[in-house]
């Protein structure tokens, strides 16, 4: 909300301090699994730019990233920590599925637009669950969060072996759903799918909300200062409420995305992990929007980028986790390297106290 | 169905697996209640767990010895601790974001260097395991016997651990200035207690203990490493410790519990019961969601948990 | 030889003399009070004592041997025991436990339970502070907590107990208790050191007093050569100036807000009881007392924050018990917080975003949830003009902002409604005089223009300076009300606000008195 150009220089000089250290771990990864770093380089490229297939890939495989990690984004803004995007991903791929596949009567498009609606509300519900708990019974989220994830990923699995179950076949997935109420392809033959473009349509609609209108603001001073927010007359549970509901329904249509998309049913395991990795991608973009936009296609192009690494050179992909995970880590030991320029408030302290 | 789950020999088994997929937990889960009954929530047990369990088969792969495998797991979990540890307690980072990141970094670091470790052996890396030692009188007891008196010796050390945290915790002073860090840090202070080292230790112990709970995946039930071999058992084992309110004991029960629910499905599957295991596997997490309910008012967390304390305040 | 010696000791804090120069010495077999108002330096002063701080400037002797702790355990080797206002005990833990805590008694690390408990029957016996050591912490009343830090110093052999405001938290019986305790402590040859403002107290336990003010020594009395009114003019210090702006305006307007009998319970403890008050159009009420007497408990549930257990606030002909923060302010009601970067501002937004807190959902701010900017940044720009608010632009992080400014932001914000009614909670503390000019300007104009000001200071010379009238609240009541103006009694107020409620001729009685006094002084206001 606030530009301050002291501050962005000195951001500047943090990422690149960051970035070449990432560079220079990956680097010696690649020479640690005795391949060439220069051809590990152009491999990487080659995976990003090569092909339309692979270029077009990155935008598929950001799309659930940019859903979650604006959930999440919105959520710690607010000061409610939600580790579990995991599971409403998971409510959110019930909810969609369940809907385009009862719901045979209703006309494809109709139906494809009660699909998402369906998807946001049930991780929306997945999520306002633990957020009632904490303002209710003071539960901290953190743990409560975890808890829902794992309860999510059984009811998926139960859901996909009882009552979303293919009729007469044998492996726990829901039956494929009809064309019509699937995302449109965008670019066939590659996996492009409306589901990003609805995505980029959230990464608007959650800037304008969280710094165009008064929900937005609510929400950020109730998460820089509940005090302050309960002072002025700014009620901190509806605002955790708020955020909960709508952290959990982003999430949500992370899994619709992937039911609709990509998938075209429900099955086991279908986030792995992005409910996870949206996290750290949140934290990157600064949970700002666009920065979650961001650092959600900048972590996908990694993700191809590294596949095909593997692929041409068999350097295992596990590598982008740990540039990730250092990335994170990196920015939070920023102090260790930077001493940020102190500034001192004009506080005085009496001396009695 | 009912005749089938109700023999002493379906029992028996049940029971002794029920124990062997408790222990990572029951270790995990210790080291995790010395952390944060200090006041340092650490959500990366997942991470020192995949750590120990990576670094335990590494060297038992290398040296083909599995108490250097065990040490290996140890010293692999107190490292990731560790990091843990600098981030939350010098540079006074949120534990949560922390943990998070950690568990990332150590998931795809020890799949890289899984990868890289086993790429030059073209055969499936299997390592032996410890073997069953049966403890003589206790092991003929019927069903308990075997379950619990016929087992490794990690198994043993986890019994034996149990007693030793309770007697820790609660009759030592050592426990009460580990307590009194965790509940009110500027108290311990001006008692002289020393705050930061005492958070130091109780991470190294997390760390060691989550590392023996990974060895114990790699060396005693799977006897090979793969990616992700953990899948989660971190996570639940901080349901562990809520569900057990930080006491070793019952720790040690929540751990049997999440485990019987692991074997369980198993079992209906050995004897050929197609019962959807997913409501045994989720019950534990709803059991632990129903108990920090009721427990929200006599909540036992420690009053710091998750702060970092910082020692001149003013 | 004193068993104890400061010599000019003196600590800095970044823009504040904590202390400066100041000596005291206590005997063993001694009762020293140390007597000051806020901020006077007493607790500055006792934390360099025990090891917290370090003095800049001075020396500590304990029997005439020059010492320096640097940490508390190396003031508790020397024999320092300090039993602070908050206390420290761990909750969870058992009486024995936090008696032990940190050393390593008999069979270490293991706990003798039986050796130790006897141990700690004999001292307790010795002193009379019974207590079962096997219960825990959060079982115990507070005065129950107290005996078990003084045990704790003592079973560390303490020889000198420092208590900091050791009866803030006590019922009136369990300060009774306390004396006697005190006593025993005295007889056993122990020094003690007991920080206060409650003259009663002093005149009863005290050996000597030493008062501080504005971090200096000003004067150390033998107890009984000394009176409460002289004591309390040494702590308030200033001549206390006739020329203050006394408000000529004599007739009261309507009235504006009438709090009828409320009563506020946090937990077990009573935080406002059976409050009664009533503010007029036209005027300023100072609330007049020590920090923590149920000031910022009044000003909470007249600004709504918190909802009182019992009893009526009426505004305007209108109960007001049911309603929101946001609609109080909507019926004029404003409030500015003591704290301003815990309760008043946000820190990390910028000016403007801290301007709108109230009004945001307002038009021109907003309409349809969609906020406009620029009327914001317009409605900001007006603010910094007429209040003066001195920052680069509107877009400023407020912690940037010098605290006269930031609080310049939070009136600018309050006032932006044209309220009726503004609770102000220690408007000027830490700000300079240009800012603290101001500030006091603000509030005169709001009387002016026929508004109502309640004035919540812990400085009475502001108290003194702004309002008509002058309420004192101690112990969560309100002990006596009276005009501002030339026939105001000082020492009675002194007196008052060290819950010194009559003369000092039977201070036992002070718990049956404060009731009687208490209706005696209503009608009076």
């Amino acid at each position: 909300m606030i530009k301050n150009h002291a501050k962005i220089k000195n951001n500047m000089l943090n990422i690149l301090v960051i970035i070449s250290i990432v560079l220079i771990v990956a680097t010696l990864l690649v020479m640690a699994a005795n391949k060439s770093p220069i051809k590990a380089y152009q491999a990487f490229l080659f995976g990003i730019f090569g092909t339309l297939n692979g270029f077009v890939e990155i935008f598929v495989k950001s799309t659930p990233l940019i859903f979650a990690g604006l959930g999440i984004a919105v959520a710690f803004k607010s000061g409610f920590f939600n580790i579990g995007a995991e599971g409403q991903l998971y409510m959110g791929a019930i909810g969609a599925a369940a809907t385009s596949i009862f719901l045979t009567g209703v006309p494809g498009p109709l139906r494809l637009i009660l699909s998402i609606i369906v998807a946001f509300v049930f991780g929306g519900l997945w999520a306002l669950i633990p957020g009632i708990l904490k303002v209710k019974f003071n539960i901290s989220e953190i743990i409560t969060t975890i808890m829902f994830n794992y309860i999510a990923i059984n009811i998926t699995a139960l859901v996909v072996r009882g009552v979303l179950k293919e009729p007469g076949e044998y492996l726990p997935q829901s039956p494929m759903i009809e064309k019509a109420a699937r995302l449109p392809e965008l670019l066939p033959p590659t996996r492009l799918h409306a589901g990003f473009l609805i995505a980029l349509l959230m990464v608007f609609f959650m800037w304008f909300i969280m710094h165009k209108t008064t929900i937005g603001y609510e929400l950020h001073v109730v998460g820089l200062n509940k005090n302050a927010a309960k002072c002025t007359g700014i009620s901190v549970m509806k605002n955790i409420i708020i955020s909960a509901f709508l952290s959990g329904g982003l999430a949500g249509l992370a899994g619709m995305g992937e039911v609709l998309g990509i998938q075209f049913r429900l099955l086991d395991g279908i986030s792995g992990g992005n409910g996870y990795t949206a996290i750290l991608v949140a934290l990157l973009g600064f949970n700002h929007p666009i920065g979650v936009l961001v650092s959600a296609i900048g972590f996908a192009a990694l993700q191809v980028g590294s596949n095909t690494m593997q692929r041409q050179l068999g350097i295992p992909a596990s590598i982008i986790l740990i540039i990730l995970g250092l990335v994170v880590l990196l920015i939070l030991a920023k102090d260790m390297f930077f001493k940020e320029r102190k500034i001192t408030i004009n506080t005085v302290k009496e001396g009695g106290e | 169905m009912l005749e089938q789950m109700f023999t002493v020999a379906f029992l028996t088994t049940f029971l002794t697996s029920s124990v062997r997929m408790a222990v990572p937990l029951i270790f995990a889960g210790l080291g995790e209640t010395f952390s944060e009954k200090a006041g340092i929530l650490n959500i990366g047990v997942e991470a020192i767990m995949l750590s120990g369990a990576f670094f335990s088969f590494a060297a038992t792969y290398v040296t083909g010895n599995l108490w250097l495998g065990l040490i290996g797991g140890m010293i692999g979990g107190m490292m990731v601790s560790l990091i843990h540890a600098v981030f939350s307690i010098c540079l006074r980072k949120d534990q949560t974001v922390t943990g998070i990141a950690l568990n990332m970094f150590i998931l795809g670091a020890t799949s890289f260097m899984f990868k890289i470790l086993v790429n030059n052996n073209p055969d499936f890396p299997q390592i032996s395991t410890f073997h069953k030692i049966a403890i003589p009188m206790l092991c003929d007891i019927p069903v308990i016997g075997p379950a619990f008196f016929n087992q490794d010796i990690i198994v043993y050390a986890s019994y034996v651990l149990i007693i030793l945290s309770t007697l820790f915790l609660y009759g030592t002073t050592w426990g009460l200035s580990l307590t009194a860090v965790g509940e009110h840090p500027r108290a311990a202070d001006t008692v002289g207690i020393k705050v930061y080292t005492i958070r130091y230790l109780a991470a190294m112990i997390n760390g060691v203990l989550g590392g023996l709970g990974g060895a114990y995946l790699t060396l005693v039930q799977l006897g090979v490493f793969m990616e992700n071999v953990t899948s989660g058992r971190g996570y639940i084992a901080l349901a562990v410790v809520i569900f057990g309110r930080r006491h070793p004991i019952g720790v040690f029960l929540a751990a049997l519990l999440f485990g019987a629910a692991d074997a369980f499905q198993f079992r209906l599957q050995a004897i050929g019961i197609q019962l959807p295991s997913q409501y045994l596997t989720m019950l534990p997490y709803v059991v632990t969601l129903v108990v920090l309910l009721f427990s929200a008012k006599g909540s036992s967390d420690p009053q710091s948990l998750g702060k970092p304390y910082i020692g001149d305040a003013r | 030889m004193a068993f104890l010696k400061m010599e000019g000791v003196s600590k800095f804090f970044p823009g504040v003399i904590a202390n400066k120069n100041v000596s005291l010495e206590v005997d063993q077999g001694e009762i020293l009070a140390l007597l000051g108002e806020n901020g006077a330096g007493k607790t500055t002063l006792m934390n360099i004592l025990y090891g917290l701080y370090s003095a800049d400037e001075g020396e500590i002797y304990i029997n005439d041997k020059k010492v320096f702790f640097s940490s508390p355990r190396k003031a508790i080797k020397a024999g320092i025991g300090m039993v602070h206002q908050h206390f420290m005990l761990v909750q969870t833990l058992t009486v024995l436990q936090n008696i032990i805590l940190g050393l390593k008694p008999k069979g270490y690390p293991f706990i003798d339970y039986k050796k130790i408990t006897n141990q700690i029957k004999l001292l307790s016996n010795k002193y009379g502070l019974a207590i079962d050591v096997y219960k825990r912490i959060s079982e115990l009343s507070v005065g129950e907590q107290q005996r078990v830090e003084i045990l704790k110093s003592l079973y560390r052999e303490a020889k000198l107990l420092i208590f900091d405001e050791p009866t803030a938290v006590l019922t009136p019986q369990e300060t009774d208790e306390f004396f006697d305790i005190l006593q025993k402590l005295k007889e056993e040859g122990h020094a003690i050191i007991i920080i206060t403002h409650r003259m009663s107290e002093i005149m009863q336990v005290s050996d000597r007093v030493t008062i501080l003010r504005d971090g200096k020594n000003v004067v150390s009395l033998k107890t009984n050569e000394t009176n409460p009114h002289e004591l309390s003019l040494y702590m308030i210090g200033r001549e206390l100036k006739d020329d203050t702006t006394k408000n000529d305006v004599k007739t009261k307007g309507e009235l504006l807000l009438s709090i009828k009998n409320v009563t506020l319970k946090e937990k077990s403890e009573t935080k406002l009881n059976h409050i009664n008050l009533n503010i007029h159009r036209g005027e300023i009420i100072g609330i007049a007392g020590v920090d923590g007497n149920g000031q910022n408990e009044l000003a909470n549930i007249i600004a709504g924050i918190r909802k009182c257990d019992d009893g009526e606030i009426v505004f305007s002909g209108e109960s007001i018990n049911k309603r929101t923060v946001l609609e109080r302010f909507n019926r004029g009601i404003a409030y500015v917080p003591d704290d301003r970067h815990k309760d008043g501002l946000v820190m990390d937004l910028d000016v403007s975003h801290n301007l709108m807190m109230r009004s945001y959902k307002k038009e021109p701010f907003s309409k349809h949830l969609v906020l406009n900017r620029q009327s914001i940044i317009k409605m900001a720009d007006n603010a910094i003009k007429t209040y003066s608010i001195k920052t680069p632009n509107t877009t400023t992080d407020v912690k940037l902002l010098s605290g006269g400014n930031q609080q310049k932001v939070i009136l600018a914000r309050e006032l932006y409604e044209n309220p009726e009614l503004i609770v102000v909670s220690q408007p000027t503390r830490g700000l300079d005089i240009g800012a603290t000019e101001n500030v006091r300007m603000l509030l005169s104009e709001m009387r002016n223009s026929n508004k109502s000001v309640l004035l919540i200071s812990a400085d009475l010379e502001e108290v003194l300076i702004l309002s008509d009238q002058i309420a004192v609240m101690f112990g969560g009541q309100i002990v006596g009300i009276m005009n501002n103006d030339e026939n105001l009694d000082m020492q009675k107020l002194g007196a008052l606000m060290g819950g010194h409620l009559d003369q000092p001729s039977d201070v036992q009685e002070q718990g049956i008195l404060m009731g009687s006094h208490l209706k005696e002084v209503s009608k009076q206001g």
